[in-house]
């Protein structure tokens, strides 16, 4: 996009920054449109499962329901507890939503559509989705309540718990595709499995990397059946407790952005990204933003399915799960995978 | 742990058919209808909100006998009389506090000329809690508004009684 | 004594009982409907049917059966359920089924009674018969379809009463209660056929509709309309008093009350004092507490202060006063508003020494300066009594209708000393003769001419049956007057000694009947409840409660020390009258010695011991022997029964009973 806005006469420097904004501006507006929607669909999907009909009302089936919900927080009033640490209080839910917006910088919306195609793309969303605790850390301290309290150690326990697996996780999908960036991630799927199916997922090593790692994405983003922070039958509503309106709002889309975004993670390092999923020429036709977007929802259908499915763990469970299931698990696959390629692809 | 087990709880077996149950679910009929648009039968002995009945010739029933104030087991319901200028016994004041109110429709069993009633009307709710505290003149007025319905549901129920 | 067998149990009851009584005695519920205990036998409900054994094979009303020896009676077996299931279908043949708009229903007797002893439901298709409504006058408010013909307020009117003012008209079915030609019942006791009445047929006229009686809280008071001191139940509902019922006292008031008593209660909530005034610039200006209590204490009277008790004070209110003038250093007390002087030294000369009950058994009253029928209508009850014994009355007095005959000597205070030589020799002839001395006979030295009478007619004597006898009695109209006294609110020359004294303030605690304008010089301080005279003469005015709502000592006009409740709270800024006299002492830097209504009535008991103990104080039967001899007309204070006291003033069912009842006349002769 730099070379178009240079073909306007710019300098490198103004168009570097203008196809910035622009691509910034790309990703974020739609992001916020599909979070306004995704919600719609969450609810929807949960009440189809329930055998209820969902939200019908605020437009052609409801599908006006979230900017009727926006439109809501936005006219109401901003509470601020007089107990509250004003400063954090307030800064809390920014965190949350700025981070959940920020790892969308490196993920391919097609070959070499990337904000910042830098070589160490896994390592930066790893990164930025660990500084997400943040702002439910703040948010339980700032509050001065116990019930955020709670749920903000709460999720500083699940959050770190969850990232030691899923790091080791995804040092298995670096080590098959040999790179940090994304884009070279996917493009390292292009006919991974037997020539035909472009994704790891195919792999029998890396299918049940992929299984954990779509559970401990839950645990991660915080949704059921892991939404212990703000488990409403203790906490009233966690980290959220004293929260209104447009700070609560923010808490929302972030944690759909959140949620979103390991949607396309989990497309992107085993469902093959912007690839279309089989090896077949005329699949190619259809643009690679178009069958991400597709695998997007489809994960999240999935995400929406286990929420309408499995109850709440119970937090001991979902403490036993990360630190004496999946880390073992996990670390036992880095050695085989690593074992396995030294074989195979280093010829020992 | 047996090894059949170790394979159910490793291809997390049970959570598989747990969605496969949600699934089907998912493509069923909805079991809920599209409420404000469609509406459920209501049985006549339904108790929605409270209607004070007249007579054909436009008369009122209620003769401030103070049943229903005696039975209301909230005590939502204040009653003041005093003899019309006609003599007849007649209500000065007639409140009901619906936010009291629990509905259990003692005040309509209670009434030896079926003034007070509980009618089908459950859609009422309002902006402010005082449009809540009922006088006489809205409780006439939603008599007058539902007469037709109440006539019907008690005659309805009338056999069974 | 006979003996015999209620139920296979085997009592004893008195010779002349009834089977009714007889079963009550056994603690059997007999249902009735006509039969009262304070009335004639009449046997015309049939609801008291019992089987009896010896006897015809079918039930009897017990009622009018004397209780004999070996009788065996049952209340429980088939035939009595069958008889009582009979009766009440044909009582309510004609009754109709308007409970639910019915006054009665929740306190009535054929209510009550269908449910305990009725069948389910009525066999009876044809139509009921109606009766018209028939005039009773402004307080009671007739049903007669309801009447099921008990007669009570028939024998009630002329037994009772004395009036034949009610009768029964017609027979069988067709028959009807009503009033002569329709007229008012005008005696002062006509409420209480509302009371008798076991349906709604007779209601009360002021309470129509106004509230069902488990809405009612109730509470048991002291009536203070007149000296009687009638025990009364106050049902309230929220902060209003909506009616007053007797109690059961047979000692004062036996299940009676005066309409005055029963009905002055609306004027409870008009014309109330319910914030403190304060006259500025010749005009009584509202104002607060701080403010009127200011007012008076910037006077610093010192002992120059004196208080003057109204009719209507509690004997609590009176102590209050008087520590608290005590505590400035002033006696200067006083409750005979209307200026009387007679001695107070013996509480006795004062005093109803015959009791009400005694006064039944009198052979010869001599009845001076009294109007007895509305000074004190529950004694000239008894006063009937002892007449239909054979008592002879006289009375000297201008005349009035007695309703129980007696003879009218004269209109001269002379007379006492001086009597005809038949009334002499009657009393000469008395085992237990006794005087009534009235407020009107009490003042001019009539008080001294009377007991000097009863030195000289022994009125204080040993009777045969070695009991004693006091015949002397003073019949008082103000229900603070016998505690008033008690408590020394009386001076040796009467209010006269305040006016002489010329005192800076006058505290004056709901007295309306004091000339307020030989007190001209003075600040007056107005405790009470009502606008009405002492209000309109104050200077600062200080709302007080009425008798409903403070709780109270009282002594009545016989001494018998009688507590009440409080039943509601006083209007708006209505403060108990002890509390503000409390207050007082504070404003005027002064200790009274109590701060709660407990130290106060203990401080009461400790000063005048009897105050604490319910029933007759003793005063002693011994009698200042008087002397001298009275002169001049007697005129009755009372002009208009209805309109004695401020609350009656102000009570708008009263000024009706007094335009209708009693000047009807005068206004019919006017329109015409």
């Amino acid at each position: 996009m730099t070379a178009f806005f240079q073909n306007l006469g710019m300098s490198y420097e103004w168009a570097w920054a203008i196809a910035t904004i622009c691509g910034i501006l790309l990703i974020a507006l739609p992001l916020m449109l599909g979070v306004a929607m995704i919600i719609y669909a969450d609810r929807k999907i949960w009440a189809a499962m329930a055998l209820r009909r969902g939200p019908n009302v605020v437009g052609p089936f409801g599908l006006l329901q979230s900017f009727a919900d926006g439109l809501k927080v936005f006219l109401q009033e901003t509470i601020v507890p007089s107990a509250a640490n004003k400063g954090i209080f307030l800064i809390a839910p920014i965190v949350t939503f700025t981070v959940a917006l920020l790892a969308w910088a490196v993920i391919p919306f097609n070959s070499g559509a990337v904000l910042a195609d830098i070589n160490v793309g896994l390592l930066y969303v790893l990164a930025i989705s660990s500084l997400g605790v943040y702002g439910t850390v703040m948010a339980g301290w700032a509050s001065n309540s116990k019930y955020p309290f709670f749920s903000a150690m709460r999720a500083s326990a699940q959050m770190i718990s969850y990232e030691v697996s899923i790091g080791f996780i995804l040092i298995c999908v670096v080590l098959w595709a040999n790179s940090f960036n994304l884009n070279e991630i996917v493009l390292a799927q292009k006919g991974a499995g037997l020539g035909f199916v472009n994704g790891f997922w195919f792999n029998i090593l890396l299918f049940p990397m992929w299984v954990m790692f779509l559970i401990s994405g839950m645990a991660e983003t915080g949704r059921a059946p892991f939404d212990l922070t703000e488990a409403e039958s203790e906490l009233v509503a966690g980290f959220q407790t004293e929260y209104s309106s447009m700070s609560f709002a923010l808490y929302w889309l972030g944690e759909y952005a959140n949620v979103l975004l390991m949607c396309a993670l989990n497309a992107t390092l085993f469902f093959g990204g912007w690839l279309p999923p089989f090896e077949i020429p005329f699949l190619y036709w259809v643009p690679g933003f178009v069958w991400l977007l597709l695998k997007i929802l489809f994960f999240f259908f999935i995400f929406s399915w286990v929420k309408a499915t499995v109850p709440r763990y119970r937090y001991d469970q979902l403490m036993r799960l990360g630190w004496k299931v999946f880390l073992p698990v996990s670390l036992g696959f880095v050695v085989l995978v690593s074992g396995w390629l030294m074989f195979t692809r280093y010829g020992a | 742990m047996s090894v059949a087990q170790l394979v159910k709880s490793f291809t997390l077996w049970e959570f598989l058919k747990a969605h496969a149950l949600t699934l089907k679910y998912f493509f069923k009929p909805k079991a809920t209808i599209n409420y404000p648009f469609e509406k459920n039968p209501l049985s006549p002995r339904f108790r929605g909100e409270h209607a004070l009945r007249r007579y054909p010739n436009g008369e009122e029933r209620c003769i401030a006998c103070k049943l229903c104030e005696a039975v209301c087991p909230a005590q939502a319901i204040t009653i003041e009389a005093e003899p019309r200028n006609d003599g007849s016994r007649r209500t000065t004041r007639y409140d009901i506090d619906m936010t009291k109110c629990i509905f259990c429709g003692f005040c309509q069993e209670a009434c030896p000329v079926d003034a007070i009633v509980e009618g089908p009307n459950l859609e009422y709710s309002t902006e402010t809690r005082e449009e809540l505290l009922y006088d006489k003149a809205k409780l006439l007025a939603n008599g007058d508004k539902w007469e037709r319905a109440l006539a019907a549901n008690l005659e309805a129920d009338a056999p069974y009684r | 004594m006979p003996k015999l067998k209620v139920d296979g149990v085997e009592i004893e009851v008195p010779n002349g009982a009834t089977v009714l009584q007889a079963c009550e005695l056994a603690g059997k519920e007999i249902p009735r409907f006509c039969y009262h205990e304070r009335l004639s036998i009449a046997g015309n409900c049939r609801m008291c049917l019992v089987e009896v054994k010896p006897g015809p094979p079918k039930p009897q009303a017990s009622c009018a059966l004397p209780a004999a020896d070996n009788q065996e009676i049952r209340t429980d077996s088939e035939m009595v359920k069958k008889a009582r299931e009979g009766v009440m279908e044909f009582l309510l043949i004609n009754h109709p089924l308007d409970c639910p708009i019915c006054d009665q229903g929740g306190e009535c007797d054929l209510q009550d009674q269908s449910v305990a002893y009725g069948r389910g439901g009525s066999r009876y298709h044809e139509n009921k018969r109606a009766v018209t409504d028939k005039n009773m006058g402004p307080l009671i408010k007739t049903q007669m379809t309801r009447c099921i013909h008990c007669t009570r307020c028939v024998r009630f009117s002329e037994e009772v009463a004395g009036v034949d003012e009610i009768g029964a008209l017609y027979r069988g079915e067709s028959m009807q209660i009503t009033t002569y030609l329709e007229h008012a019942a005008k005696h002062e006791l006509s409420a209480n056929v509302i009371d008798l009445c076991p349906v709604g047929a007779l209601t009360s006229r002021p309470y129509a509709f106004e509230a069902r009686p488990w809405e009612l809280k109730k509470t048991l008071g002291i009536d203070v309309s007149d000296a009687t001191g009638a025990n009364i139940r106050i049902d309230a509902r929220g902060r209003e008093v909506m009616r007053v019922l007797p109690r059961i006292n047979d000692d004062v008031n036996e299940e009676w009350l005066s309409d005055k008593g029963r009905y002055q209660v609306d004027g409870l909530t008009k014309r109330r004092l319910d914030r403190p005034y304060l006259r500025r610039d010749g005009k009584l200006q509202p104002a607060s507490w701080n403010e009127a209590f200011a007012a008076i204490a910037s006077l610093n009277p010192g002992n120059s202060i004196a208080a003057i008790a109204g009719d209507m004070v509690d004997c609590e209110t009176m102590f209050a006063a008087k520590q608290l003038l005590g505590a400035l250093g002033s006696t200067q007390l006083e409750g005979r508003q209307t200026g009387m002087d007679y001695a107070t030294d013996s509480l006795a000369a004062v005093n109803f020494n015959s009791t009400f009950n005694g006064i039944e058994t009198a052979d010869a009253i001599l009845i001076v300066g009294s109007m007895v029928r509305w000074e004190a209508p529950l004694v000239h009850v008894r006063i009937r009594k002892a007449v239909k014994r054979g008592a002879k009355v006289f009375l000297i007095g201008p005349e009035w209708e007695t309703t129980c005959g007696g003879e009218f000597l004269g209109n001269d205070r002379a007379l006492l000393g001086n009597l005809p030589g038949h009334v002499s020799d009657a009393f000469a002839n008395a085992k237990r003769p006794a005087v009534i001395l009235g407020g009107a006979g009490l003042g001019s030295g009539g008080l001294d001419a009377a007991l000097a009478f009863a030195g000289s007619l022994n009125l204080v004597r040993d009777l045969e049956d070695g009991t004693k006898w006091n015949g002397f009695n003073v019949l008082h109209m103000a229900a603070s007057r016998m505690g008033g006294l008690m408590l020394g609110f009386a001076q040796k020359g009467g209010i006269a000694d305040l006016v002489a004294a010329k005192p800076k303030v006058v505290l004056s605690l709901g007295a309306d009947e004091v000339d307020y304008a030989k007190f001209a010089g003075s600040m007056i301080v107005y405790i009470g409840h009502h606008g009405d005279k002492g209000a309109h003469a104050a200077d600062v005015i200080l709302p007080g409660a009425a008798y409903t709502e403070k709780a109270g000592t009282y002594v009545n006009t016989e001494g018998r020390v009688q507590f009440a409740d409080k039943a509601v709270f006083a209007p708006g800024d209505a403060r108990e009258d002890w509390t503000i006299l409390r207050a007082l002492a504070d404003a005027f830097g002064v200790s009274v010695g109590f701060d709660s209504f407990d130290d106060l009535r203990t401080a009461m008991i400790s000063a005048v011991p009897a105050l604490g103990i319910e029933g007759l104080a003793d005063y002693g039967s011994v009698l200042p022997s008087g002397g001298g001899s009275a002169s001049g007309a007697i005129a009755y204070p009372i002009q208009d029964f209805y309109m004695t006291n401020p609350i009656a003033r102000a009570s708008a069912v009263m000024q009706r009973c007094s335009a209708e009842l009693l000047h009807g006349e005068d206004l019919a002769e006017a329109a015409e």
